[in-house]
């Protein structure tokens, strides 16, 4: 009974940590230009997610490491250099329009600009990560985040044709703007293999405790909260290709022209739940990014972490995500648009993705850390396989940036 | 035991189980005819900043010491001989508030985090 409560609990984590900024404008994006094409980015960004996901829960519940300490401890300090610059980085750019996304809602909302919202947003953040417990950031605000389960009720009530919706589930060619196609398809798997994700969920293993007899419920939370991420996701696609494509948007280059989604399904509370999706959604992804800053600092370092103790018990920890937080909300103060700035740092999480998987093809194989929990020929192949989508989004992405990005 | 792939970038903890860092580096002495003995581990960003290079290094002590004091412009050693257990984590039989290793964190603690409210 309690490991049912447990599962449901990590579901309904990850299906609130799943949808951000990120994942919402991309699938917008690919759905108004593309209709139902693209689908399979979902799909398959998804499915790869859910491997690297239920590999990290793994790695951490036996070996009682997170997947940071592992890159360190088994390649050494100079090699552990690389993904963690590299990640710090993209974290950064992607919290920056985490920031953004939340201060979109707070100008949709209220009218005043997104500017002036930044460090607000910061704040609260904050003062949530210095006041709070992992427990209430983790559970707390990704219930909250069930409210974006919206953009699948709205696709099921506009009653898509579903014939089409599986169509668009396998690849396909596109017919036009095939630049943007392609930088499309990178930025969506950018937005679902997010290494934040993975690292983060390591790290919560461990606050949490899991060892060996957690193994059944980090694959049905894996595999469970993933696949309900990806499915709002798609929902997001559906309603963007179905409302906005009807309309007439097929490029979604200002964000006001995303509320517009939800109006025709729901009238003005179509209106307020976008906002509040969207607001929620981020504001819970601010919180997960900042505090896996912290996290890797502090693991790659050896220096004490945990959420659960103060910040004057632990303060190299707590001054990681506080600088981190302010430090990511300036560049949205300043006015940079929180759009352009999320389809970016997605494509540039998709290049960087190498850096943080290669890793798991070995420590998933080390016996001194799994030991008999070894990963199977299924999970290598995955592995392999998204080393390999790795290091084509890592060559491709560049070049797609200048010719198909917006 | 394979020293390098064994022990090396592990965690180290003292005897109330405080992480104390990563077990940076390891000195070994050398002794003519034998082979070399581990005599102690090395914490801290000098260390790390020598794995890197002599010149950062240099750099890191520099900049160490001009931060904390000369003191730190070496590596902070914990002897091997108190070494305890070696598992997940690699706990050695000190108390991390003796040592300076800490001395930035407490810094900070003082300084900063400590002034904020509700710390």
């Amino acid at each position: 009974m309690k490991k049912l409560l447990e599962i449901s609990l990590g579901v309904v984590t990850s299906v609130g940590g799943f949808l951000e900024i990120g994942s919402m404008a991309t699938a917008a994006q690919a759905g108004a230009l593309f209709g139902f094409q693209l689908i399979w980015s979902v799909v398959l960004g998804t499915v790869c997610i859910i491997f690297l996901v239920e590999m990290a829960g793994r790695f951490a519940a036996v070996s009682r490491h997170t997947i940071a300490d592992g890159i360190r401890e088994r390649f050494g300090f100079n090699a552990f250099l690389w993904p963690l610059l590299t990640t710090v980085l993209v974290n950064f750019m992607v919290l920056s329009a985490e920031i953004g996304g939340v201060a979109i809602a707070g100008e949709l909302a209220t009218g005043i600009s997104f500017q002036w919202w930044a460090l607000p947003v910061a704040f609260v953040a904050w003062l949530l990560l210095w006041k709070g417990t992992f427990g209430l950031i983790e559970k707390g605000v990704s219930m909250l985040g069930l409210v974006t389960l919206c953009f699948v009720v709205a696709a099921v009530m506009l009653k898509p044709d579903w014939k089409q919706v599986a169509v668009g589930a396998a690849p396909s060619l596109p017919s036009h703007d095939t630049a943007n196609y392609w930088f499309m398809a990178v930025s969506i798997l950018g937005a679902s293999i997010s290494p934040y994700l993975f690292m983060f969920y390591s790290s919560g293993a461990i606050e949490d405790r899991w060892d060996k007899s957690y193994l059944g419920t980090n694959r049905a939370i894996a595999g469970l909260g993933m696949s309900f991420g990806g499915t709002i996701s798609v929902g997001v696609l559906i309603v963007a290709a179905l409302v906005l494509g009807a309309h007439g948007i097929s490029q979604v280059d200002d964000y006001n022209q995303l509320p517009l989604m939800l109006i025709p399904i729901f009238g003005f509370w179509g209106f307020v739940l976008f906002v509040a999706s969207l607001g929620i959604a981020c504001f819970g992804a601010v919180l997960e990014i900042a505090l896996q800053q912290a996290y890797l600092i502090a693991q790659g370092f050896g220096w004490t972490w945990g959420e659960d103790s103060k910040p004057r018990d632990n303060p190299g920890f707590a001054s990681v995500y506080s600088v981190s937080i302010f430090l990511a909300a300036i560049p949205i103060a300043l006015g940079l648009d929180p759009l352009r700035l999320t389809v970016f740092s997605m494509a540039i999480t998709a290049a960087s993705l190498p850096l943080t998987v290669v890793p798991f093809l070995f420590l998933l194989n080390d016996k001194h850390y799994v030991g008999e929990h070894r990963n199977g020929i299924i999970s290598n192949i995955a592995v392999i396989f998204i080393i390999t989508l790795g290091f084509v989004l890592a060559v491709v992405t560049i070049p797609l940036q200048i010719f198909g990005g917006t | 035991m394979k020293l390098l792939r064994d022990m090396l970038d592990k965690q180290v903890v003292d005897r109330e189980q405080v992480k104390i860092g990563k077990l940076d580096g390891l000195v070994a002495e050398l002794r003519p005819g034998k082979p070399p003995r581990i005599i102690a581990i090395e914490v801290g960003s000098v260390t790390l900043a020598r794995r890197l290079g002599r010149l950062p290094g240099q750099w890191m002590a520099r900049l160490a010491a001009k931060l904390g004091g000369e003191r730190h412009a070496r590596p902070h050693r914990i002897p091997w001989s108190k070494v305890r257990d070696i598992g997940v984590d690699i706990e050695f039989d000190i108390d991390a508030r003796e040592t300076a290793i800490f001395d930035w964190q407490d810094w900070l603690r003082d300084h900063v985090i400590g002034r904020i409210p509700g710390a």
